[in-house]
């Protein structure tokens, strides 16, 4: 059932209306969600529901914004508008035709099924790499319907489906006996996608399995550089690392060089808030925009920032539905939904790791990266392979991929058709890319 | 207390036709949330209410958890719940207890509204301005705790958070009260943000390093609290093991008090209704008592309940510490600084982080000064001081005199936002690394 079949929206604006907030949105939403948690000594299994709502209202002197449980009540309580902001809010666009993925109604997993799937990941991590044990593994299961009505006359609905997965791990040498002060290599993954029967346990574990293999085995270059190829666990860390240039109308041509390149002629960057498929998919944003394709980057040249409705103008370029609204407590923001490095079909990743003569093969990060855009500069923890005439030659760990995010742009000599979305600041998805200039050191500095 | 009405009595009897082993731990977990914010200037929305109640039922067996959980304060709800966590009779009903709630109040919230202003005087009082983002928040939360035999006490909290954004950094707080010393607690901090702006980080270095309260607070809650808590020294091994183990110098004492925190957030019950314990995490450096719940102090008699905390009612409890206290030493603050030829001087910490595994820690410092032959000499820039706990610890050679309120933070882990309190003196540690 929708939310709004028992809440009425257009009485709550009328109600906001005769308090003389002539700009006002509300917004509901229901969601119910199963969490399965294993760790070798506990099991948890917990079912959620969740009904709740939040109001935007204002006027030219002042506004508030309100969420709360339970269902909204056209006569409130409505906390007075705090004066001297305004609201703005976006007028009715036509939405283009969408399917619904026929996902959307599959039941959430259920929990016997939920923790077999766990527990065969523990299995499958043990036989990839005996002596290895999943330390905690957490599987998230959602779905939602919300509904959007607004002062301006748009009306939204949308229904969500999302599933996450996150897993730790320790190579053997982990167990009774260790603990703060006794190293162990570890390892964590956290993946998202629109339901759990996407999740792969055997490839999720031989990923642990090598990130554990390699951290136990691996040691960092001192200094060296070469033919670098990032997986794309690890290029999207990089291209999250960017986002700061590439939303909203504020620093997006600071990496142009010469004739308006912002990267190499193999970078095309896309948002779409309708990639099917994606665990974000959705006809309409958080504010009840139309999502569509942008094309930010084509070939390494610079096209547009990702603009919401209200940055239109600020500089060149289209806007988009971009505002997400992860959930009732959350005020819309502009980010992207799904953005990603556009794959090459006919590039499989055996074809660019066998033309690495001498370089890296970086599998996966292995912690919080920095990065300092003003400075142009980055450096992120990696672990991986060194790569002698396209044969990996030895584990790499411990070590941190540097460089200038410039240097990284325009120095990507190489896409791969692999591509693969990580949940991070939304959905981020790369292909294995092959970059050239970087450099792989001991430590960050 | 929006739970004064509840039927407990009707809860608790509810309660008892699902716990059907003597060993099981059954509970049913209310919340009511408030929280208001003034976002900073220039921002739409500029008052923002948040408003939330539900609760969650609980069933722990053999190290097994079911739990559900519910946006609403409804009988039919309730027991649709306990349908959902009973592991027999699922097709039964239950019966509906009744759940009468008070309705919310209504928001007012004058001290939010005063404060950037206060602040704002309070910066100016150092001579010196420049322009600060300002958003404050007041966080309310009434609890009440049933279970099939003991009703917990009803507990409720109020704090506030505050965050001040300036070209040059960010500064985070949360303090029990907004009044002229939280006024001028943050300008010191937002001021010497922007004193040490230009300041460079120091080279890595190997040496003395003396601490403020608000740095040792952080220090040792990842240092000590996280390491301590049950569920953290089961990743490496069997938790009851860590008793009697020396972790760090022997100067050092650290308790979890929750009874002893800030007014406002003081505790007499934890998040599962057990009493709360003044709780001897290290005495002399060596470990007496982790940090336990209700299910992990089923696991050995050697731990005890009372540190249960929940960051919302969607997820189970956990093992945490809410306010850490560092016994007061013998060392007066100028001879903290004198007992070492040189070193660095930090009166904050941004963050830290504990690798509960390999042990490794880091603790993000943004500014201090170098001192030498007991003076404070000049400023340094950001830096991170990087070792092993059970190394670090170990380098405690002083502690301060006087321990006072240190401030608090965000603590997040699983999933779980918590705030944490602390009261501490300044250490003196030597022969740490602190790094760019």
């Amino acid at each position: 059932m929708s939310p709004s079949a028992e809440i009425p929206l257009d009485e709550i604006l009328r109600a906001l209306l005769k308090r003389h907030l002539t700009d006002a949105e509300v917004y509901v939403k229901r969601g119910r969600s199963r969490r399965l948690e294993r760790t070798p000594v506990t099991e948890t299994s917990a079912t959620s529901q969740e009904r709740a709502w939040a109001v935007r209202a204002g006027n030219r002197r002042g506004s508030f914004f309100a969420a709360a449980t339970g269902d909204p009540a056209p006569a409130g309580p409505w906390p007075e508008p705090a004066p001297g902001h305004a609201l703005e809010l976006p007028e009715p666009e036509t939405v283009p035709p969408w399917n619904e993925p026929s996902d959307f109604d599959t039941p959430l997993i259920g929990e016997r099924e939920g923790l077999k799937v766990l527990e065969s990941l523990g299995r499958d991590l043990t036989s990839e790499l005996p002596g290895a044990r999943l330390l905690r593994a957490v599987l998230e299961d959602g779905s939602s319907e919300a509904e959007l009505a607004n002062s301006r006359g748009v009306r939204s609905r949308t229904r969500q489906r999302i599933s996450t997965l996150y897993l730790e791990a320790a190579g053997p040498g982990a167990g009774p006996g260790a603990g703060p002060g006794k190293p162990a290599p570890q390892a964590s993954l956290y993946v998202a996608a629109r339901e759990p029967r996407r999740f792969h346990p055997t490839a999720l574990a031989r990923r642990l399995a090598d990130r554990l293999a390699v951290a136990a085995a691996g040691a960092p270059p001192e200094r060296d550089t070469g033919e670098i190829l990032l997986a794309p666990g690890v290029a999207v860390r990089l291209l999250a690392g960017v986002l700061p240039l590439l939303v909203g109308p504020g620093p997006g041509s600071r990496l142009l060089g010469a004739r308006g390149r912002f990267g190499s002629e193999k970078v095309t960057l896309i948002d779409n808030g309708r990639f099917p498929g994606g665990a974000g998919e959705a006809p309409v944003d958080g504010e009840g925009v139309p999502t569509r394709e942008v094309v930010l980057v084509e070939e390494g040249i610079f096209h547009q920032p990702l603009l919401a409705w209200w940055q239109e103008g600020a500089v060149h370029g289209q806007p988009s539905g971009c505002t997400r609204r992860p959930g009732w407590r959350d005020l819309p923001t502009p980010g992207p939904t799904h953005l990603y490095l556009k794959p090459e079909p006919r590039t499989p990743v055996a074809s660019l790791l066998g033309s690495v003569s001498q370089g890296y093969y970086l599998i996966d990060v292995t912690g919080p990266g920095r990065f300092d855009l003003a400075a142009d500069r980055f450096a992120l923890p990696v672990c991986g392979f060194a790569v002698a005439a396209g044969r990996a030659s030895a584990p790499v760990s411990g070590a941190w991929l540097c460089g200038g995010i410039g240097t990284f742009l325009r120095g990507v000599a190489g896409v791969g058709r692999d591509l693969t979305f990580h949940p991070l600041d939304g959905m981020i998805g790369s292909p294995t890319v092959l970059v050239l200039g970087l450099e792989l050191r001991a430590a960050a500095e | 207390m929006p739970f004064d009405r509840l039927d407990t009595a009707a809860v608790a009897r509810s309660l008892s036709q699902i716990a059907e082993q003597p060993e099981d731990v059954v509970d049913a977990f209310f919340e009511r949330r408030e929280e208001v914010e003034v976002a900073p200037e220039g921002d739409p929305g500029s008052l923002r209410v948040w408003r939330e109640e539900g609760f969650a039922v609980r069933l722990v067996r053999d190290g097994r958890t079911w739990l559900a959980s519910r946006d609403a304060v409804e009988p039919k709800a309730f027991a649709e719940s306990l349908r959902q966590v009973a592991r027999a009779f699922s097709a039964a009903t239950y019966p509906e207890p009744a759940l009468e709630v008070a309705p919310p109040e209504p928001v007012t919230a004058p001290e939010l509204l005063d404060f950037p202003g206060a602040l704002s005087r309070a910066v100016r009082a150092h001579h010196v301005g420049f322009p600060l983002r300002v958003a404050v928040r007041r966080h309310r939360r009434w609890i009440q705790v049933v279970g099939p035999r003991l009703i917990g006490e009803a507990e409720r909290e109020t704090f506030y958070s505050l965050t001040a954004e300036s070209s040059w950094g960010r500064y985070g707080a949360l303090l029990p009260r907004l009044d002229g010393g939280a006024a001028e607690e943050v300008a010191a901090a937002v001021v010497a943000l922007f004193r040490t702006r230009q300041a460079q980080p120091p080279a890595p270095v190997r040496g003395a390093a003396v601490l403020g309260p608000a740095a040792v607070a952080v220090l040792l809650h990842e240092a000590v609290a996280h390491a301590l808590e049950a569920d953290t020294l089961a990743q490496g091994g069997n938790p009851e093991a860590a008793v009697g183990v020396a972790m760090a110098a022997a100067c050092l004492d650290v308790l979890d008090d929750p009874a002893a925190a800030p007014a406002g957030v003081r505790r007499s019950t934890d998040d599962e209704g057990a009493s709360v314990v003044r709780r001897w995490l290290l005495r002399g450096g060596v470990v007496e008592q982790p940090l336990a719940d209700a299910l992990w102090a089923r696991t050995s008699p050697v731990l005890l309940p009372g540190a249960g905390r929940r960051g919302t009612r969607h997820l189970p409890p956990g093992p945490r510490s809410s306010h850490l206290e560092v016994l007061a030493g013998e060392t007066a603050p100028d001879d903290l600084l004198a007992g070492a030829e040189e070193g660095l001087y930090f009166t904050e910490a941004s963050r830290g982080r504990l690798d509960p595994l390999s042990g490794e820690f880091v603790l993000h410092l943004p500014h201090g000064r170098r001192f030498r032959r007991g003076g404070l000499h000049e400023a340094v820039g950001p830096c991170a001081l990087r070792g092993r706990v059970s190394d670090l610890l170990t380098r405690v050679t002083a502690v301060g005199n006087a321990s006072r309120p240190a401030g608090a933070g965000w603590c997040a882990k699983g999933g779980q936002k918590l705030p944490v309190w602390a009261t501490a003196p300044a250490l003196r540690l030597e022969g740490v690394e602190v790094t760019p």
